[in-house]
């Protein structure tokens, strides 16, 4: 029942795909508020299975902040049942378990994400998308585009870097330069994908992602097994409380 | 402007990856009506890391730094390619960063799959006429565009409890509050077009 606590390094990158879909939405059904430390439980068990907390917890700001902005303002703005009254401000009931069920629900679903999916190279990943019949157009603009990612991010920082250094314009006097910046890396990128696509063609395009996959390990079932039965239990528990 | 997992219901999410699946299915038919459409991929994928690493740069527009959205410029650039690029770019922010969500996956692609294609559209039928004037309507439209659907889907899918007219005021000012947003797109799908048009024609789908 534990899939988190699966192995990082045996359990293919199909199966995380498939139990990472399978339990955000056994998560995403849950619609009662005791069930929200069971959710907000298993998603921590699962970042500390994954052995990557500090990275992990590190991606999971932004969906803590998030969280903590349904957490603060839903109490403030909806509801109707008066639940504390400081001087202006008024708390209300409905609006603080609406913003504690979707903060929970989205704090465990991207703790989870993350926990099975992170470890997981990008060629894997791809990989995985491409055995789970994802076409192979999109397998390909994935794995591209994550190849190039980091060159493409640093070449723009750098370009943003450069502008500041040389007394760049701020505020929407900025707004053109980085029009001029985004166009510079557009062809660039032009250039760059000409090259690529002439190596490309010299090494046998898609060898690599349609190569035969791999069926998929005992491990893997099991996984994808327990993960099935663990939503299923929680939509079952949520609507019979 | 990411619809966050946990916020919408499952069944709304299940209708937005049908939706998205729907659009994939058309777009990826289109493409493969190209001559030969495996020479575009990397074109497409260079595109589309380039987008996706301009939308997580951070640029000042008074009186708040915005992230990019570009899913007008997007549209213009890549056509049909866009709905594909959108949906691979989501899939990728949610399990890498955490950013959007995986069950709003399909939602959030028809939040910018449809104005990408809007934009596509307008660049397709209009962009020789009237180029600037084109582009400055891609730019802004697109995020007008997401933002209603935006909207729309969160008002259809929040809770029942909560108070619906406290509801809408938070999106209004969730609308206003992107207005800059609007103006900046518009203006820099308008610039980064008439540079290319310039520079580099072949870039774009009318040269």
């Amino acid at each position: 029942m534990a899939d988190p606590a699966c192995s990082p390094i045996l359990l293919s990158a199909r199966a995380r795909l498939v139990v990472a879909f399978v339990l955000a939405f056994g998560f995403a059904s849950v619609q009662s508020l005791v069930m929200v430390p069971v959710l907000v439980a298993i998603g921590a068990a699962g970042l500390l299975a994954s052995g990557m907390i500090r990275h992990n917890l590190a991606r999971l700001r932004g969906a803590a902040l998030l969280a903590a902005g349904f957490l603060l303002i839903l109490p403030l703005i909806s509801g109707q049942t008066e639940l504390a009254s400081l001087g202006p401000v008024t708390l209300y009931l409905e609006g603080a378990q609406a913003g504690a069920l979707i903060a929970g629900r989205l704090l465990a679903i991207v703790a989870l994400t993350l926990a099975l999916l992170s470890p997981v190279s990008p060629f894997d990943l791809v990989a995985g998308m491409r055995a789970l019949g994802v076409p192979s157009l999109m397998a390909d603009l994935a794995f591209l585009t994550l190849r190039y990612m980091q060159e493409i991010a640093g070449q723009l920082s750098r370009g943003q870097l450069a502008r500041r250094l040389r007394g760049g314009k701020t505020g929407w006097r900025a707004v053109p330069d980085h029009a001029f910046l985004v166009a510079s890396s557009l062809i660039r990128a032009q250039l760059r994908s000409e090259q690529l696509w002439a190596a490309m063609r010299l090494r046998g395009y898609n060898a690599g992602l349609n190569a035969p996959v791999a069926p998929l390990g005992p491990l893997d079932w099991a996984c994808i097994s327990g993960a099935s039965v663990l939503a299923v239990a929680l939509f079952w528990l949520d609507r019979s409380l | 402007m990411h619809l966050p997992d946990g916020l919408m219901p499952v069944e709304m999410a299940l209708a937005g990856y049908a939706g998205s699946g729907l659009l994939a299915t058309i777009s990826l038919s289109r493409i493969k009506r190209l001559p030969d459409p495996s020479s575009v991929v990397p074109r497409a994928a260079m595109l589309t890391t380039v987008f996706f690493a301009a939308s997580l740069v951070a640029i000042p527009v008074p009186p708040t730094t915005v992230h990019l959205m570009l899913a007008g410029l997007l549209g213009v650039m890549l056509g049909w390619f866009a709905i594909p690029a959108i949906l691979v770019g989501l899939f990728l922010q949610a399990v890498l960063f955490g950013h959007g969500g995986l069950t709003t996956l399909g939602l959030n692609g028809l939040i910018l799959g449809l104005p990408a294609l809007l934009a596509f559209g307008l660049w397709r039928s209009a962009g020789r006429r009237w180029p600037d004037l084109v582009a400055l309507c891609a730019g802004s439209g697109a995020v007008v565009l997401a933002l209603v659907i935006f909207a729309a889907l969160v008002l259809a899918g929040m809770p029942a409890a909560l108070d619906a007219r406290a509801e809408q005021a938070a999106l209004w000012v969730f609308m206003l509050a992107h207005l800059p947003l609007v103006l900046a797109e518009g203006l820099i799908v308008l610039v980064v077009l008439r540079v290319l048009r310039r520079t580099a024609p072949q870039l774009l789908p009318h040269g």
